[in-house]
């Protein structure tokens, strides 16, 4: 089949990818939080701190958060670039984006924009960000090379791109753990707390399909970063990549 | 990881404004420890570093020296000196590898500590040093607080620390 892209492990064609991922994330919209908590037991917070940590991002600094969801990330980028900064929390779903808005103004924190985007397509001027970030949504975009060179474009000589997401693990126990974990365990306690069990089994198979650390730190540079190293967190079961832009 | 650790502390002194790296800005220097398996990159630019295991491209200028060599310099050690004695090998701009080397001294890490990650595991006292370095600001942004538990999140959520991960890219 020519045009085809991976949905999970299904072959789709290419344009039905982005309402397929629409629909898982509709779906989860409401309870995403909960279940990030559940199954990551609470990792997830750790990892998307460490995200921010490494961002070296300033006072004053312009940070788009992309595939944003309900703005974990956005709350730490605004506390780190202040009052003179800026800090937009984006995404193509417009359920989600609402959940971020809610989750933001319920914990009090203002300022930060909102706008609804595709990662492919940035509606932004070239070298305008001193920081981008994406975590745990490359792999729901159809072409991440292409969002990859969006990022690199609307970056500023010296901004930062950071790209979380689950990785493979080295460790043969890990994997396996992981393994029966996410096939097994996950789309069962999806289908118990959010009532979808096809959702998660989706995210489960996304995780599997998504490039590994050298391949996704190749993709980086081919897209334009002079600089990109990964870290590895929680034995590689996540990683993080940060790449640099000359 | 350490890198990562290095990393935070630079940026802490340049924020605070404790250190002016407008003369290093937009230039990029490769530093190598003979002796340990640690060859980093200092990317100066926007007006911050980053420091990254990614030393494939090419920097501005290159410095190698031995981890003993590396402390005493910290120590005072003049740089002029110590190429005489050919204990140090520096491509490139002899000033620029000068300005980082003020920079690092002016970090006050303890090296030696750093160090002895590549060696041995001591990590209680890495925390120690960040609390050391960050104490006393009253900035609420970027405070020290904020720092360490970022610092404590990068060690707990990293099984870097273990042997089974060291020296990859981690
Ligand atoms: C697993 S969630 C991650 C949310 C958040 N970043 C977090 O870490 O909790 C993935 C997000 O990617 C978004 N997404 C999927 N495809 C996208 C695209 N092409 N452009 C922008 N966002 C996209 C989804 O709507 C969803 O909110």
């Amino acid at each position: 089949m020519e045009n085809t892209t991976h949905f999970g492990f299904k072959d789709v064609a290419t344009e039905d990818k982005q309402g397929l991922v629409r629909g898982v994330f509709d779906s989860v919209a409401s309870k995403y939080d909960l279940m990030n908590d559940v199954l990551s037991f609470g990792a997830h917070r750790l990892w998307k701190r460490y995200t921010v940590a490494s961002s070296n991002v300033k006072t004053g600094d312009k940070v788009l958060d992309i595939a944003g969801g309900t703005g974990d990330l956005a709350i730490e980028f605004r506390k780190k670039a202040g009052e003179s900064g800026k800090v937009i929390l984006s995404d193509i779903n417009a359920a989600m984006l609402a959940e971020g808005r809610r989750n933001l103004t319920n914990k009090g924190v203002f300022g930060v924009e909102f706008i609804q985007l595709n990662a492919e397509n940035l509606p932004f001027e070239s070298n305008s960000f001193d920081c981008v970030s994406i975590a745990f949504g490359l792999r729901n975009v159809t072409d991440k090379d292409q969002a990859l060179r969006e990022m690199h474009r609307i970056l500023k000589p010296g901004g930062c791109l950071l790209v979380l997401e689950f990785s493979k693990t080295d460790n043969e126990l890990l994997s396996q753990a992981y393994d029966f974990y996410s096939f097994n365990i996950m789309p069962k306690l999806g289908g118990i707390i959010a009532d979808d069990e096809e959702s998660y089994q989706y995210l489960a198979e996304s995780i599997r399909q998504h490039p590994d650390q050298e391949t996704l730190k190749n993709m980086v540079l081919d897209a334009g970063f002079s600089f990109c190293e990964y870290h590895n967190l929680t034995g590689g079961i996540v990683a993080l990549h940060k790449g640099i832009k000359a | 990881m350490q890198h990562f650790v290095l990393e935070q502390a630079l940026n802490y002194l340049i924020d605070q404004g404790d250190a002016d790296i407008g003369s290093l800005n937009g230039k990029t220097i490769y530093f190598a420890l003979d002796d340990l398996p640690l060859t980093l990159n200092f990317i100066c630019t926007n007006n911050r570093i980053f420091v990254t295991t990614d030393t494939s491209s090419n920097a501005d200028v290159d410095i190698k020296l031995k981890s003993n060599v590396f402390l005493s310099l910290l120590q005072g050690e003049e740089i002029s000196d110590l190429l005489k004695q050919d204990k140090i090998i520096i491509h490139g701009d002899v000033k620029t590898a000068q300005l980082l080397v003020d920079l690092l001294k002016s970090a006050q890490i303890d090296f030696e500590e750093i160090l002895s990650q590549y060696t041995g595991d001591v990590i209680a006292n890495q925390i120690g040093n960040i609390a050391r370095n960050l104490k006393g600001s009253s900035n609420t942004l970027n405070s020290p607080i904020e720092a360490i538990k970022d610092g404590l999140t990068s060690l707990l959520i990293s099984p870097s620390k273990s042997k089974l991960y060291k020296n990859k890219n981690t």
